[in-house]
């Protein structure tokens, strides 16, 4: 990138910077790893050895039975259409309103503000909000799981703030050249912002990922189960107490389909990063600006 | 660039759309399928159906356990409908998060006929509230429902009468699982009495009882899950919960003089090594391996465990086939005593909102009856036959194909297994038939909490706190944290931590309960 | 509609040019544009946010979901009276603000520290390999979690025991023992989430333009001195906005990971309100009470964001309005 001149100092500090940065690395990916070699292994295996990364003997039984259900593939769709429309929605839900938000000389500006800010700390609850949704209809559809979390009020205010640090000189030569505030908005606020909207791409994505318990909640027709709903239907029983496990139910699920059911629902996820991450080094414009 | 980005964008959808779409459409294939199937199977049972009767319509809201809930066109379900000549519309709720859909439903007014719900505070006003039937009068009439075991009806009864059909579990669960083949090495016999369930735990521990030469064994695996305690706790007399002293008056189980007894003999297992040290921590999944690994040569658990634990060890080491046995308690100084369970598994109430005269309550507890008939059970548990089982030379074969376990499995939670389990079963291990022995023997001598059926208010809000007072205390004592003044100690804090009020208050119910009976 | 009575109310604002009132009505009709931008958020907040808002009046019910709000009896003060009366109530406050306390001081800087190291790494691909590292964790539940950390640290044969057991000569029980739980919740809390959290002032930091760190080098700084005069201040209203949102929700614990981690030798120190909250509420489905344990976090909440924010505005750092 820049060119900098480095003092043996800033050598010094370099070689430990990345030694220290490749051990958080490793502490936080071996953990992960042995999620991943478990789920390959057998039980006696995983009862008996207290650490591995590479399992003596390799089985995928764990994968065979999550993908054994019809309903694997649809719900997958569901949860990336659900991730897909639900990110976008609240990218445009969250920008549009951060962006008025952002403008001090906005009239009314700081009731809207606490009035968000409020949301963040006091909620009514879910039994009022699933009588909100029901009485919208919602209940058994997609929207059901996107509307109601459209937008995150702490999301809402990071993004007005970092639009508020936006050097005015842009905007206002944009508006001499007779741009209006939608122009504005879209020509030059969207545009210098990449960074940011990536950031929250990725947070808005995740969170819809994630989600399973709008689903529990509002969505009662099993054909539209989302994927992380149907991991969780998949090792229920891990979450019984043994001494109360319901004698109906078959055996315990075993540590390996724990483990692949990790696998399963975070790698689909975690490839999708790296598509965003190079969003993130652009911020270009801005400080030409500024500087 | 942009132009590009937004066909990508468009492309993306359509392949959504797709995948959705494919998936709607082969499922709507699969199930034309079984609707002929299904036919089939209906005008065979269809003589059953005498009545010329309009199919009646019955709501239910149950719980769900597999990734794939049946569905209404699923051959099982049109089978029962065909069978108990109704119509059916079940809500499939995930148990995991049952009781927010139980509360939401509640508020929300719309009440199915039937709906099965844990004996939860939400439900007990629900019911104070005139939300459900009392079917204290009407169950007598029904074949089957009629013979509800006196215990657990009265575990499900609110101030005395019955509110709610209990889904049946074994009381008399709880069970010691051993290895026999350590027993035989070391010459000892299957233990009657604590002091010889002692010594067998003492010779588990230092006298090799796998004779390999290492001392790596242990009398007992226990984990965080306080439930093993409890159990042998029983076995020293200690109430279950709560006792009765000679003025009729209900007292808390650690006031029992017993309860020092087992404490005391808890403390001398940790003590010497009999129990793992790393008891008071242990995750509970965690807890059967130790045992299946061959370190322990006993856990304290259910007896369905026993045949679960010995298939995990046969399929490491098929020469460990028979190395397993069970029994369900040992004998104290009050003779045989046992812990049992609740005996129920969550409940179905029928709501007044949806079935609003006596004679559609009639046809719901008809459909319920019928549903412990045999074929009842079978068509609910088992599925239909030729379809999800064979009968091969006599014996029951399930099909083994997954999609078509999904296809009915759910449907056992419409079971109420009143009075008892009748439908097919594959035929038993030894060690299974043992099991059974044990739970029916357990039935004889279980030690009835008194207070069972009693709500409590201040359990309620405070119950949770006061329990772990006394938990907590046990562990810290076994492990040798706090003696027996800090024992003391915790009961005198339970007390003005909302015991004393507790005490009074189930005094006063059972009180009343005894009254009304 | 507010649009359509600004636009007939346009010719008398015309007419009085000039007074205050008039002025404002200008600015509004000059940001109209902005107003429609901000309308469809409005909507969202006004429907799923503050309809339902009524649920926080439960909290002086005796609420019962088959009754419904306007047939459940009135308790007033009741639950809040029980709550504090409760005798556990200090303990759990003593224990929920120490937790909260330690999460501010050793979690909340630990997200700025890597984003500060990772700037500092030139090698695109090395810098963007550990990225992707260090956030993995935060898509693992705290049951694998909790499963993971007793596989490594339990007393008989976990790794970390192996290694305190090589240098010490003796084991720690970090899993029963009251001092280290709540080092080992915090160290949980930062190995899972530190990665995620980089995520955003790595965003922030994109903002920084070459310039400004050329500019800095023309003036002789060094490495060091670039960092604290350079990229820390452009993260400086991240961290404001960051930190005046968390002491927000400052006794709001994770109640699962908190539940997994706790047992009899340890509760003392474990109980916090949303743990306890999950039990009275959730398993005893006492909804008015918890509602009101709720509302009383709430309460301190806002203080807390408010309190915050004027003392920010104060002492001339950017606050959260």
């Amino acid at each position: 990138m820049h060119k900098m001149h480095n003092t043996p100092l800033g050598r010094v500090f370099d070689v430990f910077n990345h030694i220290i940065l490749l051990l958080m690395g490793l502490v936080t990916f071996i953990p992960f790893v042995y999620v991943i070699a478990a789920s390959f292994a057998t039980e006696a295996e995983i009862a008996a050895r207290p650490f591995f990364i590479i399992p003596d003997t390799i089985t995928t039984a764990a994968y065979e039975y999550i993908f054994s259900t019809n309903t694997f593939v649809r719900s997958m769709g569901v949860s990336v259409l659900v991730t897909v429309l639900g990110t976008l929605v609240s990218l445009a839900l969250t920008l549009t309103m951060a962006y008025p938000l952002s403008r001090r000389n906005l009239l009314g500006r700081n009731v809207l503000l606490n009035l968000v800010v409020f949301t963040m700390i006091f909620n009514g609850g879910m039994i009022p909000t699933y009588m909100v949704v029901r009485s919208l209809g919602l209940l058994d559809s997609l929207w059901a799981l996107i509307l109601p979390v459209a937008i995150n009020p702490f999301y809402l205010i990071i993004v007005k703030s970092f639009f508020q640090n936006l050097p005015e000189e842009l905007e206002e030569s944009a508006r001499i050249d007779g741009c209006s505030d939608m122009g504005v908005f879209w020509k030059i606020v969207l545009p210098l912002s990449k960074p940011v909207i990536a950031t929250f791409t990725l947070f808005y994505a995740v969170f819809y990922w994630n989600d399973f318990f709008n689903a529990l909640l509002y969505i009662s027709d099993s054909a539209k189960w989302p994927i992380q709903l149907l991991l969780q239907q998949l090792m229920m029983v891990a979450n019984v107490d043994f001494g109360e496990m319901d004698t109906m139910l078959a055996d315990p699920p075993e540590e390996s389909l724990k483990m692949a059911v990790v696998v399963v629902a975070t790698v689909p996820i975690l490839l999708f990063y790296p598509f965003l991450q190079k969003h993130f080094a652009k911020g270009i414009l801005l400080g030409s600006v500024k500087g | 660039m942009m132009k590009r980005k937004k066909k990508l964008w468009l492309i993306l959808f359509s392949c959504l759309l797709m995948v959705i779409l494919i998936g709607c459409n082969s499922d709507d294939e699969a199930s034309n399928q079984e609707d002929t199937d299904g036919t089939n199977n209906d005008e065979s049972q269809g003589e059953n159906n005498q009545t010329d009767e309009e199919p009646f319509d019955i709501s239910i809201m149950t719980t769900s356990f597999s990734p794939e809930p049946p569905e209404e066109d699923s051959p099982a379900w049109e089978a029962i409908e065909e069978f108990t000549n109704t119509n059916l519309d079940i809500t499939f709720v995930p148990n995991s998060n049952y009781d927010e859909r139980f509360n939401i439903t509640l508020a929300s007014g719309e009440l199915p006929s039937i709906i099965l719900t844990g004996k939860t505070p939400s439900f007990i006003s629900a019911v104070e509230d005139g939300a459900f039937w009392d079917l204290t009068d009407y169950v007598d009439e029904y074949e089957n429902l009629s013979q509800m075991n006196e215990i657990v009806k009265n575990n499900i009864s609110i101030k005395g009468r019955i509110y709610s059909l209990y889904r049946s579990r074994p009381l008399g669960r709880k069970a010691v699982t051993i290895r026999k083949d350590w027993l035989d090495n070391l010459g000892m016999e299957m233990p009657q009495t604590i002091d010889e369930f002692y010594d067998v735990m003492y010779a588990f521990t230092h006298d090799d009882p796998d004779g390999n030469g290492k001392d790596d064994t242990i009398g007992t695996v226990i984990s965080e899950y306080e439930g093993p305690w409890d159990i042998m706790q029983t076995w020293f007399g200690v109430p279950n919960k709560w006792g009765i002293d000679d003025e009729g008056k209900l007292y808390p189980h650690f006031q029992d003089p017993q309860y020092r007894e087992a404490l005391d003999f808890f403390k001398k297992m940790y003590d010497e090594g009999l129990v793992n040290e790393d008891f008071a921590v242990m995750d509970p999944a965690k807890w059967h391996d130790e045992f299946v690994n061959g370190r322990a040569g006993t856990v304290i658990d259910v007896a369905d465990a026993a045949s679960r634990n010995q298939d995990n060890m046969v399929k490491e080491d098929s020469s460990l086939e028979g190395s397993v046995d069970l029994f369900g308690a040992v004998e104290g100084p009050e003779g045989l005593t046992h812990l049992p369970t609740t005996g129920y598994s969550m409940m179905f109430a029928i709501s007044k909102t949806a079935v609003q005269s006596e004679e559609e309550l009639h046809k719901v507890l008809e459909f319920m009856d019928q549903m412990s008939t045999e074929e009842g059970q079978n068509l609910a548990f088992n599925g239909v036959e030729g379809r999800h089982y064979e009968i091969v030379d006599g014996e029951y074969t399930p099909s083994d194909d997954q999609a078509l376990i999904y296809e009915h499995e759910d449907l056992n939670q419409l079971l109420t297994f009143i009075p008892e389990e009748r439908h097919l079963t594959e035929p038993l291990q030894e060690i299974e038939k043992k099991e059974e022995q044990v739970m029916k023997n357990n039935e004889e001598i279980v030690v009835e909490n008194p207070a069972e059926p009693l709500v409590s208010e201040v359990y309620g809000r405070q119950g949770e706190q006061l329990d772990n007072i006394i938990l907590d205390a046990r562990v810290q004592y076994i492990v040798g944290q706090i003696d027996e003044s800090g024992l003391d100690e915790a009961e005198e804090l339970w007390m003005n931590s909302g015991g004393k009020e507790y005490i009074e208050e189930i005094n006063q119910l059972y009180q009343e309960a005894q009254a009304n009976q | 509609m507010g649009l359509l009575s600004l636009k007939s109310k346009k010719k008398i604002v015309n007419e009085e040019e000039g007074s205050n009132q008039v002025s404002k009505m200008k600015l509004l009709f000059r940001n109209r544009y902005l107003y429609l931008l901000l309308l469809p958020g409005l909507i969202y907040f006004l429907l799923f946010k503050y309809l339902p808002m009524w649920g926080v009046l439960m909290a002086f019910q005796d609420y019962s979901p088959f009754l419904g709000f306007w047939e459940s009896k009135w308790v007033g003060f009741d639950h809040f009276i029980n709550f504090f009366q409760n005798p556990d109530f200090f303990r759990l406050l003593r224990n929920t603000l120490i937790l909260a306390f330690y999460d501010l001081i050793f979690f909340f800087p630990a997200p700025i520290i890597v984003a500060l190291l990772l700037n500092e790494i030139r090698v695109q691909f090395f810098k963007r390999t550990i990225q992707t590292l260090v956030y993995v964790p935060h898509f693992m539940s705290w049951v694998i979690i909790a499963s993971i950390t007793y596989v490594f640290l339990t007393t008989s044969g976990g790794a970390v025991n192996a290694i305190v057991e090589y240098f010490t000569g003796e084991t720690i029980n970090f899993l029963s023992s009251p001092d280290w739980f709540r080092p080992m919740i915090i160290g949980q809390v930062i190995w899972k989430e530190t990665g995620w959290g980089t995520v955003i002032f790595l965003a922030a930091l994109a903002g920084v333009s070459t310039e400004q760190y050329e500019a800095a080098i023309m003036d002789g700084a060094g490495r060091f001195r670039r960092m604290w005069h350079v990229t820390l201040p452009a993260l400086r209203g991240t961290i404001m906005i960051l930190l005046i949102l968390r002491l927000g929700n400052f006794l709001d614990q994770g109640f699962q990971q908190i539940y997994l981690m706790t047992n009899s030798l340890n509760r003392e120190v474990a109980d916090v309100f949303d743990t306890y909250v999950y039990f009275v509420g959730i398993t005893q489905g006492a909804f008015s009470y918890s509602t009101a344990v709720g509302l009383f976090k709430a309460v301190v909440g806002i203080i807390l964001i408010y309190g915050s924010d004027y003392l920010a505005k104060k002492m001339k750092q950017p606050g959260l309005f």
